[in-house]
């Protein structure tokens, strides 16, 4: 398969990158590992005049997880972050997503800033990323912002990196004690494929045995972006962890209007399965994931 | 155990160096000088009139080098079985599914091949778009072959026995229905060509191909050559099983562009071409009524199938024949019914893949037959062994199993999975299942109504050296057949494995039918054989006329002549080998045995080159009513299959646990090689059963055509396999060696339907059994409670 | 307009001249004729096109040629060394794990890789690092016994 023609840039720095972006704008596209990219240009559904690669620049490599705060560069491998005890340690989930994306050989190449710039619906890292609170620092040439991932995913491929901006850090909280994070995901094969739901849950308990007093749950492939299940999420506040608590939550989802924009849920109809069973699947690893991370946070 | 002294063990692959090094070459890794790249033009619609095909600003493009179409390939039909050629190597009417072929470009690199392509204008009209089987033979529907009604490929009408009247002695009578799904052969390298049409007019075309013969044939008949001046040569072949086994647009076209710019033209697949082009397995719609005694013996099959064939018909008029012939076994069936349809539709065209039209009719049927055993209170072993075939035994539709181990398959799966211990002991949510299988050894016709010969092999002994070089038109394309050939010349002359050397794949060595209907063992392996054994006698008798030996008394066996009635003096001889070999560090001394390396130069001396060629043509077979030839074979593999599994009945997962196999392939010539199609078959028929499906949008677009949405199983899919070989010794096969390669995958789909039943209770009906199918017959099966 | 690259290829310096949209994979195969590397999709699904890029197994038809410059790139005619074959070759020959030999090439590769970095791999670390790799002859056992065999 051909790709198309396009020129490709290779910037030293952060600030040559930006400076690039800010010239070149909609017309380029910033380049990390390109195996999401890549696949899409070769389908012909994207054909970027210019590739700004910003594989090279080192501190966009980075790994620093000072306690208190993990900060992750764009361009870590999700093969480095699957297998990352300094990451594993604190931040299970992360890992977790990262062993479930693709193959082993994608995994080499591919980047946790690319992951989630790449916006798909069913991606592997949004989820965990989005239950810990990530935070996703966007930079241009005049400056940078800080924007939450709860607000970054806008539609299948769209985020909210604009066209002068490159994702430069990703920001992770350390979870406060009693807390436990849990990501699960369901696909038809063991490797390289697309999942059909996915969710992470993060809990945290006021003590060891204690009511639920923060919670996050993140849906994958029910909805034309990874969401926040905001209306399962209120369900559990206040509440001692156990089975019939997480039935509650997960019974809550279906319970939204179909169709709204707010709802927690809307899966649709497509080929790799029915809305009726991603609902069902989705209720299921709400269940499992909450059961896990609660399990995770009594330990501690 | 065995006597033999190169076959009937395992042997390293005479390919493996070349293979694991990255020497082997395949059409891709080939390069000419001069050489061209070509591009097919294929259609966006479904259906649809073509009206006018502009093709002027693409020949103008600089670097187009020619630009093809109907006028230029001209409107020859061909196909797979002359009854129905139906194809022609571009559309000149109308497009019949999405990726029909409409042009073909050739060009100094791809890219401007590929900007050529988007400069040819087609308009098109469209037409009603016939998806399914009800909308194709709906009353009034548009006709997508013109001479068919209907849009019926071919209808079969069989019936053994008496059906009805053998329903009214049954005690239990079960219907059930089944289907599957589409699938992809999914072979990991795409179809490849090269064509060089010299100035001579002598075409060599480089295929990926499973049958050099039939594309032979076929680019002389279409581009209306002499056979004699196309030459077919497969290179390494990164497999077929079955969508290669016939000639393509690819292949023709891509001679036809070498043809008109005189320079060397390549063209390849890309993978979303291979799903467009297709040739796999048919959907099939099955429904099964089944009649039984109270004491499980099967009595009556009344069958009726109508298959989705897609717009063209490849080796459908086989297929429909072969989803009810192969029901006639392996079990004793007196009276059999079959009603089969094979329906053309407005999406790509589907062929033989293996197993041919027998999987998916063995998985529903061998699924019933759990079913029927369940309500008799009879264990599932136990009601196959009560029914089955045994050597010597003729089916109803006449297929004659000269050598049939199923009760040694069967028992032998039982003991090796442990059946007694698990079956519906196990706890819930897992579960052990069987079923059981056969296969044709080679289809007993060629697919072109001829007397020629199925395979012809040649032998020519070095003239010196003690090597022996095997020439044959058959296909490697990874089962091992090249090494299984070796295996077969040496042990027939007698000498080491090292000792042959093997070419293949080109049609200038002979003919062969080539790697399909499971063949190249059996057919091309009696040739092997036989022409081995000529080259052998012909030493021989020089040996003996030089020795005043009895010939009869002779033999060879590890590289040495054998005197079964004492040594006679070999000086002379010996003497005359050495003088003329002065200077040569390893020869024979004084008192050493007569070698062959010896005797062949004797024999070389004595009459010329030594050449023993074979050749192989089934007897007549099968019966004398409509459709017989197809199912006929001289021989017949079987086997039987038990899987465990287990399943999360939260989510309908199903993860298969362990895989035990038993296949009766007569004598394995090379044991690696029959364990590894083995356990290969199972794995096509692990994702058949769990994840494959060819998806199509309403315009008839294919909506997974790539290799991550079209799931076949990954490493982390496969459980460990237990691969058991059993050898009931066959006498229509070479050494007793009959197939392995197709056979196998036949009970693995109902092997786990049946372990799923036993794991959850639950039975599906639809292929393929995806968490989403399995979780709602599970919900289904709770709400009934 | 073309790019002059420099990478390390099987232990060999190489100097190329590549076009921007030119991946890995046609610059190895048509390039410089190493062929042994193959193109089963073209999309990173099956890894017939597996090469080991600056230590990791990877899906060389999903890497431009231009992010490969100043790499070390090890391709399947890069394991025979003077010694003979790589122990993984040979026990591939010797396990029968190789039917078609399509994907064999990415497949020993992939193996390679791991046994590099995990030198004892249990029979699930196997079955893990060859997801990646699709093979459609073999079912996978007589590959993953071959690689077992090494690590023991």
């Amino acid at each position: 398969m051909l790709l198309p023609r396009f020129d490709f840039h290779e910037p030293a720095t952060l600030a040559e990158a930006c400076e690039m972006m800010a010239h070149y704008g909609a017309k380029a596209k910033v380049i990390a590992g390109g195996t999401d990219l890549m696949v899409n240009m070769k389908k012909k559904l994207l054909s970027p005049e210019r590739l700004v690669s910003i594989a090279r620049i080192p501190e966009l490599k980075k790994l620093d997880s000072s306690p208190g705060m993990l900060k992750l560069g764009p361009c870590f491998t999700i093969a480095n972050i699957a297998a990352s005890e300094e990451i594993g340690k604190t931040w299970g989930a992360i890992c977790a997503g990262a062993r479930s994306l693709g193959s082993p050989l994608v995994r080499s190449r591919a980047t946790v800033g690319g992951n989630l710039g790449t916006a798909r619906p069913a991606g592997d890292m949004p989820p965990s990323l989005m239950a810990y609170g990530a935070r996703v620092v966007l930079t241009k040439k005049s400056g940078q912002r800080v924007v939450s991932l709860d607000n970054f995913f806008r539609g299948p491929g769209l985020t909210e990196i604009a066209a002068d901006e490159v994702l430069s850090e990703i920001l992770v909280d350390a979870p406060p004690p009693y807390s436990g994070c849990s990501y699960m995901n369901i696909s038809l094969r063991s490797a390289c494929d697309c999942n059909i739901v996915n969710v992470a849950s993060f809990v945290t308990l006021e003590g060891p045995g204690g009511p639920i007093k923060t919670a996050r749950i993140v849906l994958g492939c029910v909805g034309p972006t990874h969401r926040r299940a905001v209306t399962a999420e209120k369900t559990l506040i206040g509440q001692k962890p156990s089975a019939a608590l997480f039935d509650t939550a997960a019974g809550a989802i279906a319970a939204c209007v179909p169709g709204a924009e707010t709802a927690d849920c809307i899966p649709i109809d497509d080929f790799r399965g029915s809305a009726d069973y991603k609902m069902e699947m989705a209720k299921l690893l709400i269940r499992r994931t909450l059961g896990a991370a609660c399990s995770e946070a009594m330990k501690q | 155990m065995s006597n033999f002294e190169v076959i009937n063990k395992s042997a390293p692959r005479v390919d493996g160096y070349a293979k694991a090094t990255g020497r082997a070459i395949y059409v891709d890794d080939m390069k000419m000088p001069g050489m061209l790249y070509g591009v097919m033009l294929q259609s966006p619609l479904a259906h649809a009139l073509i009206r006018n095909i502009d093709t002027s600003a693409a020949a103008r493009l600089p670097g187009v080098k020619a630009v093809v179409t109907a006028k230029e390939a001209g409107t020859v039909k061909y196909g797979v079985s002359p009854a129905r050629y139906d194809e022609t190597v571009f559309c000149y009417d109308k497009v019949r599914h999405v990726g029909d072929n409409v042009a073909a470009v050739a060009a100094v690199d791809l890219e401007t091949a590929m900007h050529a392509l988007s400069l040819i204008k087609v308009d098109y009209q469209e037409l009603p778009v016939l998806l399914t089987i009800e909308e194709a033979m709906a009353e009034g529907a548009p006709l997508i072959h013109e001479e068919y009604p209907r849009n019926v490929t071919a209808e079969v009408h069989q019936e053994f026995g008496d059906v009805q009247a053998a329903f009214k002695e049954c005690d239990l009578i079960k219907t059930t229905s089944f289907v599957n799904k589409r699938q992809d052969g999914a072979f990991i390298e795409p179809q490849s060509c090269l064509a060089h049409y010299d100035h001579f007019g002598n075409l060599t075309l480089y295929s990926s191909t499973q049958s050099v013969h039939y594309v032979q044939r076929t680019v002389a008949m279409v581009l209306g050559m002499p056979v004699g001046r196309v030459r077919v040569v497969k290179p390494y072949v990164g497999a077929g099983f079955g969508p290669k086994a016939a000639a393509n647009h690819l292949e023709l076209a891509t001679c036809l562009l070498s043809i008109r710019t005189g320079k060397p033209v390549k063209m390849i697949f890309e993978r979303e071409q291979v799903f467009m082009h297709s040739r796999g397995r048919h959907q099939f719609f099955h429904k099964f009524t089944t009649g039984v005694k109270k004491d499980g013996t099967i009595l009556a099959l009344d069958h009726e199938c109508y298959l989705n064939g897609g717009a063209y018909s490849s080796f459908g008029i086989a297929t429909v024949y072969y989803a009810g012939s192969l029901l006639g076994g392996p079990y004793r069936l007196a009276n059999m019914k079959y009603d089969g349809y094979r329906v053309y539709t407005n999406l790509p065209a589907c062929g033989a893949q293996r197993g041919h039209g027998g999987v998916a009719a063995r998985a529903g049927w061998e699924q019933q037959l759990d079913m029927i055993a369940e309500e008799l209170g009879m264990d599932p072993v136990e009601l196959r062994l009560k029914n089955m075939l045994v050597a010597g035994d003729v089916t109803c539709n006449d297929l004659n199993t000269s050598s049939f181990g199923m009760k040694e398959c069967i028992e032998a799966v039982r003991d090796g999975s442990d059946w007694k211990a698990k079956k519906s002991k196990l706890p819930r949510g897992k579960g052990i299942g069987i079923a059981c299988g056969f296969f044709v050894s080679g289809a007993g016709y060629p697919i072109y109504r001829s007397d020629t010969f199925h395979g012809t092999a040649t032998v020519k002994l070095a003239e010196d050296g003690g090597s022996a070089l095997l020439f044959s038109a058959s296909c490697e394309i990874g089962q091992g057949s090249d090494t299984t050939f070796c295996m077969i010349a040496a042990e027939a002359l007698g000498i080491p494995l090292e000792s042959v050397r093997i070419q293949s794949g080109d049609t200038d060595f002979g003919v062969d039918l080539g790697a399909y209907s499971s063949r190249q063992t059996l057919m091309t392996g009696h040739a092997v054989k036989e022409a081995a054994e000529d080259a052998k006698r012909q030493v021989l008798e020089v040996i003996s006329e030089k020795l005043n030996y009895p010939v009869q008394d002779m033999d060879i066996k590890k590289g040495f002549i054998v005197f079964k009635k004492g040594k006679p003096d070999i000086s002379y001889l010996r003497t005359n080998y050495i003088k003329e070999h002065r200077g040569w560090s390893d020869n024979p001394g004084a008192e050493g045995d007569l070698s062959f390396r010896e005797a062949s130069r004797i024999a070389f001396l004595s009459r010329g080159t030594i050449v023993g060629t074979g050749k192989y043509k089934p007897p007549e077979l099968g019966g004398k009513f409509k459709g017989a030839a197809v199912g006929t074979s001289p021989a017949y593999g079987c086997s039987a299959q038990v899987v465990e599994l287990s399943v999360d009945e939260d989510t309908g997962k199903i993860t298969i646990e362990k895989m035990t196999d038993a296949h009766d392939c007569g004598l394995a010539i090379n044991r690696t090689s029959v364990e590894a199609q083995m356990q290969g078959s199972l794995s096509m028929g692990l994702g058949e059963a769990l994840f494959e499906e060819v998806k199509f949008d309403p315009q008839g677009r294919i909506i997974n055509a790539d290799l991550a949405e079209y799931k076949i199983p990954t490493s982390l899919d496969m459980p460990p396999v237990k691969a058991i070989i059993v050898e009931s010794n066959e006498p229509a096969g070479p050494f007793g060696a009959k197939e392995v390669g197709e056979g196998a995958i036949m009970p693995t789909i109902p092997a786990i339907l049946n372990a799923l039943y036993d794991a959850v209770g639950v039975r599906v009906f639809e292929l393929p059994m995806t968490p989403e199918r399995v979780y709602n017959a599970i919900r289904e099966l709770k709400e009934k409670k | 307009m073309a790019k002059l690259i420099h990478l390390t290829i099987n232990d060999k310096e190489y100097d190329v001249a590549v076009a921007p949209n030119e991946t890995l994979v046609d610059m190895l195969r048509y390039r410089l004729g190493l062929t042994g590397t193959k193109k089963g999709c073209g999309l990173g699904d099956c890894g017939s096109c597996t090469v080991i890029m600056d230590g990791s197994a990877v899906n060389s038809c999903l890497v431009l040629a231009v992010q490969a410059d100043g790499s070390q790139i090890t391709t399947v005619e890069g394991l025979e060394t003077d010694e003979g074959l790589h122990p993984v070759q040979r026990a591939f020959i010797e396990h029968g794990a190789i039917q078609c030999g399509f994907c064999s090439s990415g497949m020993i590769v992939s193996a390679k890789n791991l046994l590099d970095k995990n030198p004892h791999p249990t029979e699930a670390d196997v079955r893990t690092a060859l997801s990646g790799n699709l093979c459609r002859c073999t079912g996978y056992q007589k590959i993953v016994d071959a690689v077992l065999s090494v690590g023991k």
